[in-house]
């Protein structure tokens, strides 16, 4: 494991070593560099809507750009690469070999991700992390999309080829002595969703390029003035982007997978149902992309299936939050800060998944489409379960990349204030929603319920912002100066860990 | 246990029947759409309050589970793994 505040070596030997844990400590940082590059946008978002009319943000391009950048680099540039941070400080370890099955892919893979998040951010685009036709097409001002455009081509890439890494390395490179029934669940998420990305990924970067050669005026496949057809590249992209949903959710149910057994002090209730949850969960989130789309003219038919495709992921879900709840239940359990955040993810989860019905009903969709409903259910699932789970992997890797312990109770001050903020601002956007405020709007009219509850969203996400500029302190301070960590049980829970530090680094020789 | 599965089984066939319901609420055709509103947010209620049991149910056992289960608990006692390499 990289103790390198302890042992401090050259920067550019980290940067350019192909060894797993340096690769996960460079995505690490990456991640969370963007993470608060991304809740800054996300802050201005809010204060620019906590009242009708110009607020901080002068006019509504630049509110769209921030909002597309805000979605794209929160998705793509945090979501992804801290799991991919996870999976290769622990995947190798856990299938007992001793790197990613391609170093020199894995370390490729990552160094696309810098250039990819200054094309975005350099350019600055502003048509939803969608890239919404035909405006994207025909009106959208380049050089901002084509750079964008670019930058999740190379992302997609990096994706597929890290996906690539994780399967060999589980299926080919575990130990012989170890069956794939024995492989942890947290290696299992990886497994699942790096299969959902190899699927998935090369629907939307088909999709990229048609777009590019219509911006280029060559094709016209999503131009109506050319013939074509914005609804074609809405099935492009929801193909790709509803199992994509899975793609960010299955790691960070892994990793709760290997948090809330070792704080309960006991094994996990059902290894199998979990295995069966992720599988079922990869192969339903490819029966239910157009949900997305029951308003753009399907038939009643079509409408059926894939509203019967999204339900079926219920059970998958339920059966993790009770896998969850049963190996709590007759534990021992210490309410450590990586605990706590997983706790607060299953109950957001549910919560989402509740809306989520709701979305899938297709009669009630025409009710809640293009409204703040969607908003506050989507970010129920990336901030309340995706993000809690990751946060919460973060401070129970801390001890093993630092060597340090975090500061526990600003971890807590962290989790609760956080939880709170959470609740504020996507439940209430729920309820907004139903009010009928449409999302991704620069003004409102000045309807009292409507100022009210983007009054107390916007006091939510600032409680968020306070909260991640603790942790952030929290994490600068702790790695530095914090107190030493038992690495061998620095939550003294018992038990055997996954020891990350035993993976042999060349470098630390 | 079991009992703890079966009442998650009817609360899931609560939460499947409105949902089934929904489906058929759904129509193609013209000149119902008034009516076809009124039936969705029936429907609509009617989801959100097996939601609300559900998640009362689930949130419940939760909340109870972390304070009794805690290890600051007067009854927590040790689990049979503890002291071994499980």
């Amino acid at each position: 494991m990289v103790l390198e505040l302890q042992k401090p070596r050259p920067v550019w030997q980290i940067m350019f070593s192909t060894h797993h844990t340096d690769v996960g400590l460079l995505y690490l940082i990456t991640s969370l560099a963007f993470l608060f590059l991304g809740g800054t946008l996300a802050l201005a978002i809010r204060a620019e809507l906590f009242l009708p009319g110009a607020q901080i943000i002068g006019d509504a391009m630049t509110f769209n750009r921030i909002f597309t950048v805000h979605g794209t680099t929160l998705i793509f540039l945090f979501i992804i690469p801290f799991a991919s941070s996870v999976g290769n400080y622990y995947v190798p370890i856990m299938v007992r070999y001793k790197d990613m099955a391609y170093p020199k892919l894995n370390a490729i893979a990552f160094w696309m991700i810098p250039p990819a998040g200054a094309l975005i951010w350099l350019g600055f685009a502003d048509f939803t992390w969608y890239a919404t036709p035909p405006y994207s097409i025909i009106s959208a001002p380049g050089p901002a999309a084509d750079m964008w455009i670019f930058g999740l081509k190379i992302l997609g890439i990096s994706s597929v080829l890290g996906a690539i890494n994780f399967i060999v390395t589980i299926l080919k490179c575990k130990h012989p002595d170890m069956s794939i029934g024995q492989v942890p669940l947290l290696a299992w998420s990886f497994l699942s969703s790096s299969l959902i990305i190899l699927v998935a990924i090369p629907t939307f970067a088909a999709a990229l390029l048609m777009l590019l050669t219509d911006r280029l005026g060559v094709s016209g496949f999503f131009n109506p003035a050319m013939g074509g057809d914005p609804i074609a590249y809405a099935h492009l992209f929801w193909f790709t982007f509803h199992p994509e949903v899975y793609v960010l959710v299955i790691p960070a149910i892994g990793m709760m997978y290997e948090i809330i057994p070792r704080f309960s002090r006991k094994p996990i209730y059902s290894y199998n149902s979990g295995v069966f949850a992720f599988v079922l969960l990869s192969i339903v989130g490819f029966s239910s992309w157009a949900h997305h789309m029951y308003a753009t003219g399907m038939s009643f038919t079509e409408k059926t299936v894939f509203m019967v495709g999204t339900l079926a992921a219920v059970p998958a879900s339920a059966m993790h939050v009770f896998n969850f709840v049963a190996t709590m239940w007759n534990g021992r359990i210490k309410f450590s800060t990586p605990m706590m955040w997983c706790v607060g993810g299953i109950a957001l989860f549910f919560s989402a998944g509740a809306g989520g019905v709701a979305n899938a009903a297709m009669p009630l969709d025409f009710t809640t489409h293009d409204t703040y409903w969607v908003v506050g259910h989507f970010h129920l699932f990336v901030m309340g379960t995706i993000a809690f789970g990751s946060i919460g992997m973060l401070y129970y890797m801390f001890p093993y990349v630092t060597g340090r312990m975090y500061n526990e109770t600003m971890g807590k001050v962290h989790f609760a204030m956080s939880f709170i903020g959470t609740v504020l601002v996507f439940f209430t956007q729920h309820v907004l929603g139903l009010y009928g405020m449409p999302r991704r709007v620069f003004d409102y009219p000045p309807i009292p319920e409507w100022i009210a509850m983007n009054q107390i969203a916007t006091v939510g996400a600032m409680i968020i912002g306070i909260s991640m500029a603790i942790f952030l302190a929290n994490i600068i301070y702790s790695s530095g100066k914090g107190k030493l960590a038992n690495t061998e049980d620095p939550f003294g829970v018992g038990g055997k860990y996954y020891y990350p530090f035993e993976a042999k680094n060349p470098h630390h020789d | 246990m079991k009992k703890f599965v079966g009442l998650f089984l009817v609360l899931a066939v609560l939460m499947i029947v409105p949902a089934v319901d929904l489906v058929f609420a759904a129509g193609d055709e013209p000149g119902e759409y008034l009516d076809r509103r009124v039936i969705i947010w029936n429907l609509f209620y009617r989801l959100m309050t097996v939601a609300f049991v559900v998640g009362t149910v689930v949130s419940g056992t939760m909340i109870w589970q972390c304070w009794r289960f805690r290890e600051s608990h007067p009854n927590a006692k040790p689990t049979p793994y503890e002291g071994t390499d499980w």
